[in-house]
């Protein structure tokens, strides 16, 4: 029993993590319109930079390092939208091909990362904090701080997306480009800014990840970009409030698995849930399409 | 034609086109068109499907690449300005479907129609709009996607009155909408926006309802202007009696709009 709760207590920190990734992966699909699978490179990329800033000198905190790594995740994923994706689109490009587009950016960045730093795994130089138990859950002081940040994202995110002037023409764009630029919002500005935005979720969650992890390296996150693609497909592409519900259920279910099955096939669940939804839900169980 | 012969046909209208060739891919759907709105006038543009008038409209409004000729709004020449450019201007433009923004609640379809405005403007705006439309202040909060087709047609227009536009550009706001719904739309929210000094282009399918509340109407057929003149002239046209009201014959529809 007190394993089951462990894995509760795993899932939800799994889930935490997750929820920064796919919530930024969602609303980055909402307004783009582009189902960026190098996101979990830049994920990995921001880790690393997070890394050098950690490795800078003894007092340098990984909480420090991670504001460094969401700015570098916040303007690579500027970079690639603008002159990769975004001139494929305007040429015409049809969906499917920008996924390709996507995946070879995935590669190029994670062998770019290896040829850098070669192939072996990295630590963070952190304190794990105290042990704190409370409902039968124990969680490390970090597990917990992990747990709020995402709380706190989550919270920040549905207060700019529903009263913000900024974050209602984010959801204008997403739903409606055209109609949009009718208004006279200028969308250019605001794709510029949503990529800021969750260029700086991919950097914290990659940096939040790494953490949980514990050691990563340039592929570490692929398997967690699958994690990702099942949370936002079950949330509904799109629909930032279905990635955070979709995060809970994959993330929990993923970890809580590990108690049943073997945990080297932890990520199975996932891949399977991922499988059922595109098959009896294609755009999702909160079924819109665009910011709601 | 020389451009000052032509200069001289726009002057002093609200909106106007010279020769305007608009298209997609270099094709141009609408061809050598030329028509003038003048301040405070209702015009519009009737004729068969894939005639080209709904390209006409997103062409003026920077939607669709003009190929050819030029757009003018208040003396200025604006070809291929961009829509947001053309909203800041003062053009209003309903397009024919996705008018709103169905994710968005009624109320916040309205604050997008006035993100131009200082945000201590909106909530005035706002009310001034549901004194238009006092049917939408009931459903403020209901997302546009849940809206009926009317309702919908209201949003759009609430949405676009927003900024107090001096022209309104409307693309078939009747649309899949029940007959007695189209008249409402036609004789009151068409008015109501006239009302406000603002010039109105408007496209239509139903060529007698909006003949009814035209100042002028440009007939199109084949991306070019057909006829034009005052409603009691197309009206005593026997080519227009033939192939709007009640004749079968139809021109040929080349590509869709």
């Amino acid at each position: 029993m007190s394993l089951f709760l462990a894995s509760v207590g795993f899932g939800l920190v799994t889930a935490s993590v997750l929820a920064i990734a796919a919530v930024g992966f969602s609303v980055q699909f909402g307004v783009t319109d582009v189902i960026n699978l190098a996101y979990g490179s830049v994920m990995i990329a921001s880790a690393y930079v997070a890394y050098f800033v950690n490795q800078l000198g003894p007092g340098v905190s990984i909480w420090l390092a991670m504001l460094v790594a969401a700015v570098l995740g916040a303007l690579l994923s500027l970079v690639i939208n603008k002159y990769v994706y975004a001139p494929f689109q305007r040429r015409g490009m049809a969906p499917i091909g920008i996924v390709i587009v996507s995946l070879g950016m995935l590669l190029i960045i994670e062998y770019t990362i290896q040829a850098v730093q070669g192939t072996g795994n990295l630590s963070y130089t952190m304190s794990q904090g105290p042990t704190l138990t409370f409902a039968g859950l124990i969680l490390s002081g970090v597990q917990l701080a992990i747990i709020g940040l995402s709380v706190v994202f989550m919270v920040g995110l549905h207060l700019l997306l529903r009263y913000t002037r900024f974050g209602k023409a984010m959801r204008a764009t997403a739903a409606d480009r055209t109609l949009a630029r009718n208004c006279g919002i200028r969308t250019d500005r605001v794709v510029t800014l949503a990529c800021l935005l969750t260029g700086a979720l991919c950097g914290i969650s990659g940096t939040t990840f790494a953490i949980n992890l514990g050691s990563f390296g340039a592929t570490s996150a692929d398997l967690f970009l699958v994690m990702i693609l099942a949370a936002v497909f079950l949330g509904g592409p799109g629909q930032p409030y279905g990635a955070m519900l979709g995060a809970l259920v994959i993330g929990v279910i993923t970890e809580v698995s590990a108690v049943f099955i073997t945990a080297d096939y932890k990520y199975v669940p996932a891949f399977v849930i991922l499988l059922v939804i595109l098959a009896v839900r294609p755009r999702g169980i909160f079924n819109a399409g665009a910011i709601g | 034609m020389s451009a000052e012969i032509a200069g001289a046909q726009v002057r002093g209208a609200a909106l106007a086109t010279e020769l305007l060739s608009a298209g997609y891919q270099g094709r141009p759907v609408v061809q050598e068109l030329s028509i003038r709105v003048d301040p405070g006038e209702v015009v519009s543009v009737v004729g068969p499907n894939g005639s080209g008038k709904s390209t006409l409209l997103k062409a003026l409004i920077g939607v669709v690449q003009v190929l050819g000729g030029r757009v003018l709004w208040e003396g200025r020449e604006v070809t291929n300005w961009s829509p947001d450019a053309a909203a800041r201007a003062g053009v209003g433009y309903v397009p024919q479907v996705d008018d709103v923004f169905a994710p968005l609640t009624v109320k916040e379809n309205l604050e997008m129609g006035g993100y131009l405005l200082p945000v201590r403007e909106v909530p005035g705006r706002i009310t001034h709009v549901l004194d238009v439309f006092p049917q939408l202040s009931r459903m403020l909060s209901r997302r546009a996607g849940r809206l009926s087709g009317g309702e919908r047609k209201m949003l759009a227009m609430g949405r676009v009155l927003m900024l107090q536009p001096r022209a309104f550009v409307l693309d078939e706001p009747t649309a899949n909408l029940a007959p007695a719904l189209a008249n409402m739309v036609l004789e009151d929210h068409i008015r109501q926006l006239s009302a406000t000094g603002a010039s109105v282009l408007i496209v239509e399918q139903r060529a007698r309802a909006v003949l009814a509340i035209s100042d002028r109407t440009y007939v199109m057929a084949g991306g070019r202007c057909q006829l034009e003149g005052t409603p009691a002239e197309l009206i005593a046209s026997p080519d227009f009696a033939e192939t709007f009201l009640g004749g079968a014959r139809r021109p040929a529809a080349p590509t869709g709009d």
